[in-house]
């Protein structure tokens, strides 16, 4: 670990950092103001219409309970995109990026053994990760308390809900650290990473549209970040030793691959 | 490896057989050098010889199919990041981060190196780095000033071996002149520089010691000096009336001969020629320099491949003279 490094990755980042983190925070404030608003009205529709109401069981979450509202926040696309720029964009550019640009062979002159220059980005993006997780529940968390929600919530839970939500952008985060540790161009450390994004967000989100593909969800990540059932104080230890598990096997051949390869002389 | 007694100070660099093949591709074959410390060492070859994987693999960027290095005695597999410690490192045409201030590029390296920057401020004055050019972005950087902030952040720390690829590039004459000094008392302090160029002119005028090298082999390894010396130099001669025979004066070849006057090129020493031409009829005699040029086109004339190198160059066995 570098600590000069780890303070410059975050001074890099910082501007970027600052406004994603204000958007995740508000994101999380307005989700639960809407659920307080418009979840009663939406109900209506759904008893009405039932494609509208399967419409709404969008990931594992839905708006018509405020854990179901919660759960549908923290798999939004929106939410995917904006925490994904760092745990996904930021992990695939930190060493492939780098490779490209050139600068990645100025500071390997240093006495920075490549290991530590990886474990160095991984602290460094995992912490912006958490402080967006962190800032997602806590605009939710202050949406339940401006809008009087609080007696629906336990907000003692959050915190495992946001280790839940670490765990899952931390595995993304490895395997884009790993992806862009084992190539010198950044497209298809990109490429690579975001398709691993995706692919299990489709297997997410199908499951929850067409109930003949709900099978599907468990092959999804996003399907072991559970904030419904943490709330409701039935987390499951598997999802959290499974997330892990992801974080750790990329992690490790990240670390076995990145000092053996060659780092040729960039074009 | 040799040149490694007890008690002595062990090369700069030292190679033995270092290989490194990519794929198929031979980027790098058998190369055994050593680099004295305290000299100045000129690395010489055309783009793809070479010089580039050599040096990346010094510093751990690559790894070596084969064969062993050391560099200021530490085994370049196992001691990379020691190596690096006590090494600066100037790749060619060097990237550092736009957003980035000058002054704050050199902080941000000198505090990734752990240590002082003892040379900055000096080497700034030298190569004419303003405080105001510092502040700056470098993303608003010219190419030349780029390359001061390379040299600068390659040398600040004064380390104990500096590898420097392509270092004058885009420097104007004044400021490869301030480099030259810069280099001429890091030699002084007994710093060993080991740099790759395709300046040779520059290579001549500051190198101890250059090696040539060839689609990865070594063709020469030698003093400049005596490199230059084994060159041929061209030489015209002028009479009062017709030239006269010059078939028997030694080390003369490719003569011609019109009217008055003689042109030739000339192997070896200087002085037997001198004295058999010398005449009262001799009117004017021009002795061109051997370049370092000619020498290294020398070994890239067509045809010539690593197996045909000249004799006393030595391909396996480089001969190694003391300047």
């Amino acid at each position: 670990m570098s600590g000069v490094l780890l303070v410059r990755v975050w001074r890099f980042a910082s501007t970027r950092l600052v406004i994603v983190t204000l958007a995740t925070l508000v994101w999380g404030w307005l989700l639960l103001f809407f659920y307080s608003q418009f979840s009663e009205a939406i109900r209506q529709l759904a008893v009405q219409s039932p494609i509208f109401k399967q419409f709404t069981n969008f990931g594992s979450g839905n708006l018509f309970t405020i854990s179901g509202a919660i759960t549908l926040g923290t798999q939004h696309p929106l939410v995917i995109a904006l925490i994904g720029i760092f745990a996904v964009g930021g992990a695939a550019l930190a060493i492939a990026g780098e490779r490209q640009a050139g600068t990645l062979e100025v500071l390997l002159a240093r006495p920075l053994p490549r290991r530590s220059y990886l474990l160095t980005q991984l602290v460094a993006i995992l912490a912006m990760v958490a402080l967006l997780v962190a800032a997602l529940l806590s605009g939710m968390a202050i949406g339940a308390v401006t809008q009087g929600l609080t007696g629906e919530l336990d907000l003692a839970r959050f915190p495992l809900m946001w280790l839940n939500g670490l765990l899952l952008w931390g595995a993304f985060t490895s395997f884009s650290l790993a992806v862009s540790a084992s190539f010198d161009r950044p497209g298809p450390a990109i490429g690579l990473s975001l398709a691993f994004l995706l692919v299990n967000y489709f297997l997410e989100i199908l499951g929850s549209f067409w109930t003949d593909a709900k099978w599907t969800q468990e092959y999804s990540l996003f399907h072991h970040f559970q904030s419904g059932e943490i709330l409701a104080g039935k987390a499951d230890p598997a999802d959290f030793v499974l997330l892990l598990a992801v974080v750790l096997v990329p992690l490790g051949y990240a670390l076995w691959i990145f000092p053996r390869r060659d780092l040729a002389a960039p074009a | 490896m040799e040149g490694e007694g007890p008690g002595s100070t062990p090369p700069a660099i030292q190679t033995e057989g270092l290989t490194k093949h990519y794929g198929s591709v031979r980027a790098l074959n058998a190369l055994s050098i050593e680099v004295r410390v305290g000299e100045i060492f000129g690395f010489l070859g055309p783009n793809g010889s070479g010089k580039s994987t050599t040096i990346r693999t010094l510093l751990g960027y690559l790894h070596a199919t084969a064969g062993r290095a050391r560099v200021l005695g530490l085994d370049v597999e196992r001691e990379s990041v020691e190596i690096r410690r006590k090494t600066g490192y100037l790749p060619g045409g060097i990237a550092l981060y736009g957003s980035l201030s000058g002054a704050d590029a050199l902080e941000y390296l000198s505090e990734l190196q752990g240590q002082p920057a003892t040379r900055r401020n000096e080497l700034c004055e030298r190569l004419q780095l303003s405080t105001s050019d510092l502040r700056r972005r470098i993303r608003d950087y010219s190419r030349g000033m780029r390359q001061k902030l390379g040299v600068i952040q390659a040398l600040q720390h004064d380390p104990e071996l500096a590898i420097l690829d392509e270092p004058t590039e885009g420097l104007d004459p004044l400021m490869q002149h301030a480099f030259y000094g810069i280099l001429e008392d890091m030699r002084a302090a007994g710093r060993t520089i080991f740099f790759s160029s395709h300046v040779l002119p520059e290579v001549e005028r500051v190198c101890d010691r250059v090696a040539i090298i060839r689609a990865g082999e070594l063709m020469a390894l030698q003093t400049v000096d005596d490199l230059l010396a084994r060159r041929k130099r061209r030489i015209t001669l002028r009479w009062r009336g017709a030239a006269p025979d010059l078939s028997f004066v030694p080390g003369l070849a490719d003569l011609q001969v019109r009217g008055d006057r003689a042109t030739a090129t000339l192997a070896g020493e200087v002085g037997p020629f001198v004295r058999a031409v010398a005449s009262p009829a001799l009117e004017d005699l021009t002795i061109e320099p051997a370049s370092l040029e000619e020498a290294f086109l020398e070994f890239y004339a067509d045809g010539e491949g690593p197996g045909h190198v000249p004799r006393e160059m030595g391909s396996a066995q480089p001969s190694e003279e003391p300047r």
